[in-house]
């Protein structure tokens, strides 16, 4: 069985993101992110939750910097662990100039890449956010976007890092639970 | 995928090994409450009290249908009769989150004194994951203050029981079918009621009007669902919006009130998106309303928001 556990940034939807991987009968539990880095280093994966308004680009988001510095599994940051990711990697998360509630169409850039399998070239997702990634890390590329927020999904150029602007984990999502599938599968190799 | 049965068992049996003794819960005849009811009841039997507080901001018939509902699930049950309290409470105040902590003060309290009565320490409540996420904690911002969980008083005398801690309504459901729950479709209500369907002060009288109202939307939308024009939606009503706009009523001036219908799908709370109704159902509504109100209400208007940014509830 694989182990993925939700580090909880205090998002609204973080125990919704635990609900879809134990339905994926995924091996899960919440985190805090506060929790050391030996209590979530024997695991197939982690997922980095949203949070509270402004957490991604104001605080230190917990320990989420020494998840990220030590974990050679897979992460899937979302929201504001989305926009933690790209500056810890070295890119930049701003407040938007169109911040997004709700229901938005989203446009897939690529067409091969492993989270967004099975998912159409546009669909509907839903969104929360205040704040977005300005500037994509020199090591990642941007996966999807909408007509607002260029970098809505963004991936490692080798490793399997992922981070999404907008919220899978919710029932409204379109598309949500095929790409949490997808995540298990890449947490399961 | 969820298993209701194995739920079932689970938490049945920790039920058993958590509450010592007797017990009372807090049923308001929803489902969560109902369901936790006969989870409870199927643990401890006779040892569990239920007890129902009218608040005076029920629905149309409601609390003969919570006595009904009682008797049929075979509780040992109280019913106390606190609206002229709560009114009290509630004069004069209008700010959302207050409305939420005095009521879910004057909850705990009526609980309490029955508690007393009948030497109980637990209280067992229908709490559900959507309230403890919104009522907000350390880490989570407060989104509203849920009267189960973020409007509960510092200080109480009851130790809460709360099985269905990590389920959200739709397993609710799901639990309420495998235990052969009668309330198991019925549309969410939240426990403060009507009193923030009321934006502003929550007064009898405008309770009174906000009850009408929310009996029409309820009662043409289902009949509209029966005749196959539209899906029934997660959940419907009428919310009082006591800003006065100008009308015209037999050639003379009106000067009354704004009332909105709400109606959205979901399947867990956590994100809606707003119902389709046809127009002509909304237009049945509003001539309804208009007509039944007379010169308390001559606006009507659909919420057209999803969740998020708006909540399902405005309040």
């Amino acid at each position: 069985m694989v182990t993925i556990y939700v580090i909880d940034n205090g998002g609204q939807w973080t125990h919704r993101e635990w609900r879809v991987l134990k339905y994926l009968d995924v091996e899960t539990k919440i985190v805090p992110n506060t929790a050391a880095f030996s209590d979530v280093s024997d695991v197939d994966g982690v997922v980095l939750s949203g949070g509270a308004p402004r957490i991604g680009i104001e605080t230190s988001l917990g320990n989420c910097r020494e998840y990220l510095e030590k974990a050679t599994y897979p992460i899937l940051g979302i929201c504001a662990g989305h926009q933690f990711m790209a500056r810890f990697f070295g890119g930049d998360a701003a407040p938007s100039k169109v911040p997004e509630f709700g229901k938005i169409e989203l446009s897939r850039i690529k067409d091969d890449d492993l989270l967004f399998q099975g998912v159409p070239k546009t669909s509907i997702v839903w969104e929360s956010h205040n704040d977005e990634v300005t500037k994509v890390p020199d090591d990642f590329e941007i996966l999807a976007e909408s007509e607002n927020c260029h970098v809505q999904a963004m991936q490692h150029k080798t490793r399997m890092l992922f981070g999404l602007q907008f919220h899978p984990e919710v029932e409204h999502t379109e598309y949500g639970e095929q790409i949490f599938k997808n995540f298990v599968k890449i947490c399961e190799k | 995928m969820f298993d209701a049965e194995e739920f079932i068992e689970k938490a049945t049996k920790k039920v058993k090994e958590e509450v010592k003794g007797r017990a009372l819960i807090a049923f308001s005849g929803g489902v969560d409450s109902s369901v936790c009811a006969a989870l409870v009841n199927k643990a401890i039997s006779d040892k569990l009290i239920a007890i129902h507080v009218d608040t005076g901001f029920m629905r149309k018939g409601e609390p003969e249908q919570v006595k009904a509902l009682m008797k049929k699930l075979g509780l040992n049950y109280r019913f106390v009769d606190a609206s002229k309290e709560f009114y009290d409470e509630l004069a004069g105040i209008e700010d959302p989150e207050r409305k939420r902590k005095i009521i879910g003060e004057k909850f705990i309290r009526v609980f309490e004194k029955v508690a007393k009565e009948e030497q109980i320490k637990y209280l067992v409540q229908g709490t559900i994951a959507p309230d403890w996420i919104e009522s907000g904690d350390d880490l989570r911002d407060t989104i509203k203050s849920h009267h189960n969980v973020g409007g509960l008083p510092d200080k109480m005398n009851l130790t809460l029981v709360e099985p269905l801690y990590d389920l959200y309504k739709d397993e609710v459901r799901k639990v309420a079918r495998a235990l052969k729950v009668t309330v198991s479709e019925r549309q969410p209500f939240p426990g403060p009621g009507l009193a923030i369907r009321i934006i502003g002060e929550a007064t009898a009288e405008r309770a009174e009007l906000v009850r009408n109202a929310c009996d029409i939307v309820e009662k043409e939308i289902e009949v509209a669902a029966k005749k196959g024009e539209m899906d029934l939606p997660w959940q419907y009503f009428a919310v009082l919006i006591p800003i006065k706009t100008v009308g015209v009523h037999g050639d003379k001036r009106a000067y009354g009130h704004t009332i909105a219908i709400r109606a959205v799908q979901s399947v867990d709370a956590m994100t809606c998106s707003y119902s389709d109704i046809p127009h002509h159902v909304i237009d049945t509504i509003s001539s309804k309303i208009t007509n039944i109100m007379g010169e308390k209400v001559n606006r009507i208007v659909y919420d057209v928001t999803n969740k998020p940014p708006s909540t399902i509830e405005w309040e």
